[in-house]
């Protein structure tokens, strides 16, 4: 332990080092006067005195030096040193000091913001217990089904689903909607995340009939139970019942991809929903036994499906589960997009870096005598290093510290930006490995661009550098000619990423200018579902469909339709189907078709042209010839040839005397799942014709002058005019549709074409820098040239074409790298190829007018070079 | 650069000047730095010499591995003055330096009376 102590002193002595010099300032005084004294008591004059006994004692500061020394803070002293110097001198010119923080700031800034949504997305692990063994089940599924799976699947050690629905909550002042997870035991299990306070629904009371229980989320603990520690055991009356609050979870905890406020048993809340097994509305999540693979899980899942099927084959028949990691679910599309993204603003960085490193040397070149002069008065070349270091290192750390705010302002831009995939992520935000990130990517950058310069310093020859006046030496040169290299290559990096930016500028135009078959404009949609309990049968769903439709139409201004899917509405209904007069196809081989149902003036509504025939009319009901229309695609994939009207169509596999439909008009292409997807054949039925009563469900279209929140309030009256107890959900206007749908493309192409505005001015700094500093640099040579006679025009000319060259090489060099980068952006673009000439055309020359507007600035200084001044400040 | 007397005196030889502080502090128990200086010079017959301000350097040292403490106090003139008092650990160093003195200065002898 003796190093210990040896370790503590040392520090003890860091700690008071002022004291410690007092200290020993003082023993030496003594010691000095008191030899003093003893000469000058043995007959010695007072000079002589004092002069042996310094003689005596040798060299006070040296020894003083080495008393310091022995205790090993030299290196502290000196960094200490270098930092307060290098604090003061960029004090001393502020204006560099600014230009190099905020380089740097903007380009680590942009850097953190997106490393914060890769660190959030993409490695930080799921917020549940052994994330990596979970996985979801696509496509949703019903609650006997999940029952019948958490009994017979081999693979699984838990699962279980929910569904998430708004419910009233009546709290202290009025009633307010909360998210509340519909769930069957099973589910909190399965993502293994322990309650903060009390405990879960157990299996045993997740029966029909079981008692109301409530697992409250973190959230509404703290705004609706003043995050009382005794709130296990209170009461709240959610959508019309009292529950108990058995439990509070973890303000960590969230369903995956979805928010919820509180938790309560399915089957005690839903019993009738929760009974119907061709009811998919669960999202499931099963976690994996210990040592059992995908592969064998989906093995596992197969021969379920298959036994489901043959079991239930009116409801299961086309069963096909599969299992995605969930961390994989969840990431999905964006991974790509963001590695893009972290690729573009890692570029952003490395021009910032070559920015910094261009001032930096400009710095170090200007600064080159007081360097030399240094070096001549005995400071080692390490030591000179360490200063230039110490500098670049102190601006990078500011630097880094700016960036941080620039990527607070970021992360939150970002997150109101974010698309629906990354919303599904709450993890966002800065940690510590986020900081950790950047003050290594400073203090990197602040070192390895900090290395040119101090090397190039370093390596001054004295004798050499002092008899020069400070003009074109072989350092200085060198240092123009690096300087140039890093302009040049921060120009190329600056088009590549002008060019990443234009395609998907060019491919989002091409999405926005697509036609989505229908005009989005002044249309509302909400969604509707009918309970099972009493809207069991067909003619009973009708005759409420009619009966609201007719309210609806009746309000002044308004014009109400409903099919069973909106367009862009994230659902789709597929059936299989046989035309009349047609080979038979093999039973299951029959081609499949979108399938939707249609009351009111559905295509009028939503301003879909019809191509052929004529439209649904109120007589084409119940009791009535089955009635059709199908879609361009589709008629285009199944009866080129052939007019489509009066042709007629079943469903495949019904069971019974054939039920055909003539079909009887043709309706324009829908893009129904998305602008850059294709559209597939769809045939369009009358809800009223409608056989399969399971389809309970609706979608209201709405068109109206004003589409308002009184209007949703108005129909929702309507509605529950109706029927006072039909929920109303999913309440979005056309266009909000469409915008979400382009959210994604959206956030790339903004993002990157921020990157890429960053790129282009970072770049034209730098090159406007290095002009000005040849510029600066060539006074002398410009002033003979002009005293010779040369016309401004040939000055101009002069320091343009330096300009233009670089501008040249940086285009060249970042059109090659382009072409070999932007491929990887290929599953990014819409429409456009990653080499698109025009887009590549465009963006350079767009660097050319930067470039050479940089180069302008420079240059007409160059013209306004007085040749008198010039030559006389030689 | 020699920064020794220039009157006639013998250098201390190299590395004997921890057991001469070593030593000189077991003998009189606290001292102060001028005090080291004298006693042994005194104590040498003026011999030998100590570039007196080298001893400072070689305090710090030695404070710093623990062999010696120093704590203020007051001189016989009433002034104040840093005093240095050996440890159990300098006194263990005080008989290492001793008897690689003495090994050394044995070996040195036996060269040169060996005939």
């Amino acid at each position: 332990m003796n190093w210990l102590r040896e370790v503590v002193r040392r520090f003890r002595m860091l700690v008071h080092r002022s004291q410690f010099d007092a200290d020993l300032e003082e023993e030496m005084h003594l010691h000095l006067e008191l030899r003093q004294q003893e000469h000058l008591d043995s007959g010695m004059t007072a000079d002589s005195a004092r002069a042996a006994a310094r003689r005596r004692f040798g060299n006070a500061t040296y020894l003083k030096e080495e008393s310091r020394i022995a205790w090993g803070w030299e290196w502290f002293e000196n960094l200490a040193q270098d930092v307060r110097y290098g604090a003061r001198m960029l004090r001393k010119s502020p204006g560099f000091t600014a230009v190099a923080i905020l380089t740097l700031a903007l380009g680590i800034g942009a850097n953190t913001a997106i490393f914060s949504v890769i660190n959030g997305v993409l490695l930080s692990p799921l917020p549940y217990k052994n994330p990596q063994q979970l996985v979801v089940m696509r496509p949703n599924d019903s609650p006997p089904n999940v029952r019948d799976i958490q009994r017979q699947a081999r693979a699984f050690s838990e699962g279980g689903g929910i569904n998430v629905e708004k419910m009233d909550y009546m709290g202290a002042t009025e009633p307010v909607q909360v998210r509340v997870g519909l769930i069957n035991a099973g589910f909190l299990e399965t993502l293994g995340v322990q309650p903060m306070l009390g405990r879960i629904i157990s299996p045993g009371e997740d029966v029909q009939g079981g008692p109301r229980l409530a697992i409250v989320s973190n959230h509404f603990w703290q705004n609706y139970l003043g995050s009382d520690p005794h709130a296990v055991g209170y009461t709240i009356q959610l959508g019309g019942n009292s529950y108990t609050v058995i439990g509070v979870m973890p303000a960590s905890f969230s369903p995956p991809a979805e928010h919820a406020d509180v938790f309560v048993s399915l089957v005690v809340r839903d019993p009738g929903a929760s009974a119907e097994r061709d009811l998919h509305f669960m999202h499931t999540y099963w976690r994996l036994k210990e040592g059992v693979t995908l592969a064998q899980a989906q093995a596992d899942m197969a021969a379920i499906d298959r036994r489901l099927a043959e079991q239930y084959p009116a409801e299961e028949k086309e069963r096909k589960s599969q299992l995605v990691p969930l961390h994989e679910w969840l990431v999905g599309d964006v991974r790509s997009a963001l590695l893009v993204l972290f690729g573009a603003v890692g570029l952003v960085l490395l021009i910032s870096c070559a920015n910094f490193a261009s001032l930096l040397m400009m710095r170090a070149v200007a600064e080159r005598r007081e360097l030399v002069i240094r070096a001549a008065l005995g400071a080692g070349r390490g030591r000179l290093i360490r200063k230039t270091l110490t500098e670049s290192a102190l601006l990078s750390v500011l630097g880094g510290a700016a960036g941080l705010l620039f990527a607070k302002l970021g992360t939150s831009m970002l997150l109101t930006l974010r698309p629906e995939e990354l919303a599904r992520l709450s993890g966002i935000h800065m940690d510590t490995r986020v900081l950790l990130f950047v003050f290594v990517v400073s203090v990197l950058t602040g070192i390895v661009f900090g290395m040119a310069p101090a090397w190039i310093a370093a390596r001054a020859d004295v004798a050499e550098a002092l008899k020069e006046s400070g003009r074109s030496t072989t350092a200085s040169t060198m240092g123009h000619s690096i300087r140039k290299i890093l302009v040049t290559s921060e120009l190329a990096v600056a088009l590549v990423l002008l060019v990443g930016a234009g395609l998907l500028i060019k491919g989002f135009s091409r999405l926005r200018s697509i036609n989505p078959g229908f005009n989005s404009a002044n249309v509302m949609t909400m969604y509707l579902q009918l309970p099972k309990t009493r809207y069991g049968e067909i003619p009973k769903q009708t005759q409420f469909r009619r009966e609201l439709l007719t309210r609806l139409n009746s309000l002044p201004g308004v014009q109400a339709a409903m099919v069973t899917d909106i367009p862009l509405g994230r659902n789709y209904v597929g059936h299989r189907f046989v035309i009349a007069g047609r080979p038979p196809v093999a039973v299951g081989g029959e081609p499949k078709v979108q399938t939707l149902s249609v009351m009111g003036d559905y295509f009028h509504v939503m301003q879909i042209p019809l191509r052929a025939g004529r439209d649904f009319t109120p007589l084409d009901r119940e009791g009535q010839p089955l009635s059709a229309i199908v879609n361009e695609e589709m008629v285009r994939e199944f009866s080129p040839h052939e007019n489509p009207i009066g042709m007629r169509i079943r469903w495949a596999g019904d069971t019974g005397p054939p039920q055909w439909m003539t079909i009887i008009g043709v309706a324009g292409d829908v893009k129904h799942s998305g602008l850059n997807q294709p559209t597939d054949p769809a045939v369009y039925t009358p809800f009223s014709q409608n056989d399969e009563a399971w389809r309970r469900f609706m979608t209201l279209a709405i068109r109206a002058r004003d589409v308002s929140p009184r209007l949703v309030e108005e129909v929702k009256k309507q509605i529950w005019s109706v029927d006072g107890q039909i929920p109303v959900s999913d309440v979005h206007t056309m266009d909000d549709l469409i915008a979400v749908s382009l959210a994604q493309q959206r956030f790339n192409m903004l993002l990157l074409g921020l990157f890429a505005a960053l790129a282009l001015i970072l770049a034209a700094v730098g090159i406007y820098g290095a002009m000005a500093y040849a510029v600066n640099q060539r006074t002398h040579e410009i002033g003979i040239r002009t005293a010779l006679g040369a016309q401004r025009r040939d000055v101009l000319r002069l320091v343009v074409r330096d300009g233009a060259k670089i501008a040249l090489f940086g285009i060249a060099s970042g059109i090659a790298g382009a072409l070999a980068l932007t491929r990887l952006m290929a599953s990014l673009l819409f429409e456009v190829k990653p080499t698109d000439p025009a887009t590549f055309a465009g963006v350079a020359i767009l660097l050319a007018l930067v470039a050479l507007a940089a180069c302008y600035i420079p240059a007409r200084r160059a013209m306004r070079v007085d040749p008198m001044v010039a030559l006389r400040y030689e | 650069m020699s920064r020794g007397d220039p009157l006639h005196r013998d250098e201390i030889p190299p590395g004997t000047l921890y057991l001469l502080i070593l030593k000189t502090l077991a003998r009189s128990g606290e001292m102060h730095g001028y005090e080291i200086a004298n006693s042994i010079q005194r104590i040498s017959d003026d011999v030998l010499q100590v570039e007196e301000g080298s001893l400072y350097p070689a305090l710090q040292r030695m404070l710093i591995k623990g062999w010696v403490t120093a704590e203020w106090g007051t001189t016989a003139g009433n002034r104040r003055a840093r005093y240095y008092k050996l440890t159990a650990a300098g006194r263990k160093q005080l008989a290492v330096e001793m008897s690689q003195f003495e090994r050394v200065i044995g070996a040195i002898t036996r060269v040169i009376e060996a005939v």
